[in-house]
């Protein structure tokens, strides 16, 4: 990304879906890191860890309860803005999913994948 | 040339796949009880439908992105999830529901219980599935589904009053609280959100691209409008037949009932065999739609063209949605009234589906040149004042007609 292109981040970034360098869907943006003054987008957070973050407080310490706080690497992927490819209409990574820890819900290794009966 | 047949192809496609038991349903009693008075109804429904599945096929054409992926950007997380329960839930009451006709039809054609049915129906689709590719199964129930044209046949055949039937086509005035109801099941059924869903989704998996914005048009345009065709016959067939009897039809084979009056055997199997097909893929819409919604909202890898192997959760959790909805139809609720219940609650759901789409469709920063045009904004709009007004109607007559039983 050029310095000049300007985007705004809440309309066309926050939420947006991500894929990685062989097209792999890997998951949304479920929100930024922005840090320094001004701000500036330093990584992408994504994982079902965050989502707590998006409701409502009431919600939010039920969901927490129930699924547990976040976990760095775990439930909770931390994609530094350098692994950010290009801005479409989708967020594209320079790396595959795997290098980063994301999408392991969907790894051919997984339990689900490898009980489905047509494989 | 091979570009205009492919694309009627897909257009009769649309045309046969466009019913499903709900309409089979609402718009049978619509005609048992009001004759030809709800016609205006399911003509405004189909336009409905038309004017919604224009719109996200021209987004999921455009900017690649399918219903879910809308919800998510526009309204967030918080709001989106509202978005994706209530239409999770309508799904999986829809597919229970498609489930169930699926079995009563079956029960009709031979001999066999009803929960068996459930079980045969549902190990069939997913054979079907996991053997065609998504434009096969698109054809196979398309083109089967179009065996209720006997259904138009039917209603030429009764010769009826036609001037009462254009008469249909204008509003009238009645404002009990039946017909209220009856309006909005028979709007409601034409234009129930999972279409949509699917129909958005339908476009990335065939990889479209602005080069299919013609075929999107055509197949809004035409295939919707000879859709409705035969939802509205299935208004005046029994409005012909059952309302000067007073009958109301509660189950699924008095709808086939007229074409067998008409045409004897032959005409009950036509019927009977266009339901299956029109249920059986609405059934297939359905569940994919719930599934969809899910992973796309998520962010996970979908679609029937991926293979099972590359989106595992999608998979698993369409198979999840199948067995849910298994369960429902095997507690022993009537399918009717399954149905009918997730009919009108998909009208409740519907706003939070649609109104996202209306405003990325109008957003020239996602749409560039494809946005809204006058037309299909002023459309757009009107549709989604009448959806709320509908919206905010449905469960209070429920309510007051005890789910259309008076």
């Amino acid at each position: 990304m050029s310095e000049r292109d300007s985007i705004y981040i809440v309309h066309r970034l926050l939420d947006e879906q991500i894929l990685d360098a062989e097209g792999r869907r890997c998951g949304r943006v479920d929100d930024l890191e922005l840090r320094g003054s001004p701000p500036r987008v330093t990584a992408l957070l994504c994982g079902e860890g965050l989502y707590p973050r998006r409701l409502p407080r009431g919600i939010r310490h039920l969901w927490r309860r129930a699924i547990g706080p976040e976990r760095w690497g775990a439930n909770a992927v931390r994609i530094p803005w350098e692994e950010v490819d290009s801005l479409g209409s989708t967020v594209r990574l320079r790396k595959k999913a795997e290098e980063l820890g994301l999408g392991e819900g969907d790894d051919p290794e997984r339990w689900m994948v490898r009980r489905l009966p047509w494989n | 040339m091979k570009a205009i047949f492919k694309i009627a192809l897909g257009i009769i496609a649309a045309v046969g796949g466009f019913l499903d038991i709900g309409d089979l349903v609402f718009n049978t009693q619509a005609g048992a009880l009001f004759r030809y008075d709800l016609i205006w109804a399911v003509v405004c429904g189909v336009i409905g439908i038309a004017v919604y599945a224009e719109m996200s096929g021209r987004v999921a054409a455009v900017s690649g992105r399918p219903v879910f992926d809308v919800i998510r950007m526009r309204l967030g997380f918080g709001p989106g999830l509202i978005a994706l329960v209530a239409s999770t839930l309508v799904n999986v009451l829809t597919i229970a529901a498609e489930l169930g006709g699926l079995a009563i039809i079956l029960t009709l054609l031979f001999d066999a219980a009803f929960s068996m049915f459930v079980v045969v129906a549902v190990l069939a689709l997913i054979v079907i599935v996991a053997l065609l590719p998504f434009g096969g199964l698109e054809r196979l129930f398309g083109y089967g589904g179009l065996l209720l044209l006997v259904m138009v046949a039917t209603a030429i055949d009764q010769q009826p009053d036609w001037g009462a039937v254009a008469q249909g086509l204008i509003p009238s005035l009645d404002s009990s609280p039946l017909y209220l109801y009856f309006v909005v099941g028979t709007f409601a059924a034409a234009l129930m959100p999972y279409e949509v869903h699917f129909y958005s989704s339908g476009a990335i998996e065939e990889r479209w691209t602005e080069e299919n914005l013609k075929e999107n048009r055509l197949n809004a345009i035409i295939g919707y409008a000879l859709g409705g065709v035969l939802a509205v016959s299935l208004v005046i067939v029994s409005g012909y037949l059952f309302h000067p009897l007073g009958v109301e039809p509660n189950d699924l084979g008095t709808v086939a009932l007229p074409s067998q009056v008409a045409f004897g055997e032959t005409g009950l199997l036509l019927a009977l065999g266009g339901m299956l097909c029109c249920v059986g893929g609405a059934a297939i819409d359905s569940s994919f739609a719930a599934s969809y919604n899910l992973a796309q909202f998520l962010g996970w890898e979908w679609g029937r063209y991926r293979g099972p192997k590359k989106a595992p959760r999608f998979t698993v959790s369409w198979l999840a949605f199948l067995a849910v909805a298994v369960m429902i139809v095997e507690s022993g609720i009537n399918p009717v009234e399954i149905t009918e219940y997730s009919v009108v609650f998909s009208v409740v759901a519907l706003p939070l589906t649609y109104f996202p789409i209306l405003l990325i469709a109008g957003d020239r920063s996602f749409m560039g040149e494809h946005a809204n045009g006058r037309i299909a904004s002023l459309l757009g709009w009107v549709y989604f004042g009448v959806i709320i007004v509908l919206a905010l109607a449905s469960i209070p007559l429920l309510l007051i007609t005890n789910g259309g039983g008076g």
